[in-house]
């Protein structure tokens, strides 16, 4: 099988060469026939290190004309098309190697990678859910605490979940005796970061406190704080709330 | 005979594939870097943050004050800002001087965290939510630390872009 491809390898060469001979040196080819053996010693190809004696003659034979031929006649196909490709394979590897490099510069720029308010959907999904969660997690009615665990599972994620437990612990120790109604409203949110499902909200809220106990009273308070968000599943998760405390 | 089959295709067959790799990999590294270079969020993401860094930096000009640095000072308020907003600390600078030279205060501010609300790149108007915490120093008693929502609009200027508007954001204005 290999004797055919080989065949058909020499076949290709000879023909090339009887090309190339006709129009530059003619008579050459024939005279090398003899010299085949001795050519195939000096030529560095890969076939020299091997054991001559392990092929069988004909081969050897057919080989050694063949490569006898080439490193006169046939320099073109065996050297320069190697080191064409080399160069190109070089040079292509090259641009490509530079040109992800400065893509990824491009993109990876930090005013790249946010996409908040370049990509509108996005930004008011996570802007729209966060601060119905924010609303959620941060209300708390003294008569209604299963909601405001609920909305504590259903919005946080994470760390967030420690930090609301923390935040809210006075509330809920206050809850009952006081007749507390703590009621949570977002008034404004912008979306600092957004990075696919990743992001960071700016939250100004405002909380009403209501203690129905021995007298009415309700105060009003100002929050100010960031929240890191998560994406699952479709849905923006609380997974950290920053107080900016120093 | 594999010794035959392996004799001179093998290496130009490897140089082959790894040029047409090479070449795949060029094409599809061209066309991410054509991508990446044409990409017409990225230019207002760009604004987007211009307009970000300009707010927080004039939200916390505004915001600082020291009586020993008067001119200073109010300089920075001119320069932070455009507009009515400008107008209005043009003509009330003699009237500030006044009273920070009597009540002989240090105003500092940090920006804690900032974010662009709206941007409109086309006509350069952006709206800016900045969360500050100020600090201010009298000669008598503790520094007084306080945090502040701020609400500004921005306009842009030939000089980049400026406060147009700032104020706090209003607090338990629902009826409840």
């Amino acid at each position: 099988m290999s004797t055919t491809r080989h065949l058909v390898n020499r076949q290709r060469r000879l023909a090339t060469v009887a090309a190339a001979e006709r129009t530059t040196a003619p008579p050459r080819r024939k005279g090398r026939a003899g010299e085949d053996d001795q050519q195939s010693v000096v030529t560095p190809d890969l076939e020299e290190s091997s054991d001559p004696r392990d092929a069988d003659r004909t081969e050897e034979e057919e080989a050694g004309e063949a490569r006898g031929e080439q490193p006169r006649t046939m320099p073109r196909p065996r050297i320069r098309l190697p080191v064409v490709l080399c160069a190109l394979t070089v040079l292509l590897g090259a641009f490509a190697a530079w040109s992800f490099t400065a893509a990824d510069g491009l993109r990876g720029d930090a005013s790249r990678r946010n996409t908040a308010l370049t990509d509108i959907g996005r930004t008011s999904e996570v802007k729209g859910q966060i601060s119905e969660a924010v609303g959620a997690v941060f209300s708390y009615n003294y008569a209604a605490t299963v909601k405001s665990e609920q909305a504590a599972r259903t919005y946080l994620v994470g760390k967030a979940v420690q930090q609301h437990k923390d935040m809210l612990a006075e509330v809920r120790a206050q809850a009952p005796k006081q007749k507390l109604v703590l009621t949570t409203t977002v008034t404004e949110s912008g979306v600092e970061l957004l990075d696919g499902d990743r992001a960071r909200l700016l939250i100004f809220a405002d909380q009403s406190n209501t203690r129905t106990g021995k007298s009415d009273e309700t105060t009003y308070a100002a929050a100010m704080f960031a929240v890191d968000a998560v994406r699952r599943g479709g849905t923006w998760r609380i997974s950290a709330i920053d107080t900016f405390t120093q | 005979m594999a010794r035959v089959r392996t004799t001179k295709n093998p290496l130009v067959v490897a140089a082959i594939v790894l040029t047409a790799l090479a070449a795949g990999s060029a094409a599809r590294g061209g066309w991410s870097w054509y991508e990446a270079g044409h990409d017409d969020s990225a230019g207002y993401g760009q604004t987007r943050d211009d307009a970000l860094a300009a707010g927080e930096q004039a939200v916390q000009n505004l915001n600082t004050l020291d009586h020993q640095k008067l001119d200073q000072g109010l300089d920075s308020w001119e320069d932070s800002t455009t507009g009515d907003l400008h107008q209005q600390l043009v003509d009330g600078r003699s009237g500030f001087e006044k009273q920070i030279q009597e009540a002989k205060t240090v105003s500092t501010a940090k920006v804690l965290s900032g974010a662009v609300t709206e941007l409109d790149d086309r006509t350069g108007k952006a709206s800016v939510m900045v969360a500050l915490r100020i600090t201010v120093t009298a000669p008598r008693g503790k520094p007084a630390v306080k945090e502040s929502r701020m609400l500004g609009r921005l306009t842009r200027t030939s000089e980049g872009w400026k406060l147009s508007a700032l104020g706090q954001a209003p607090v338990g204005n629902t009826a409840g």
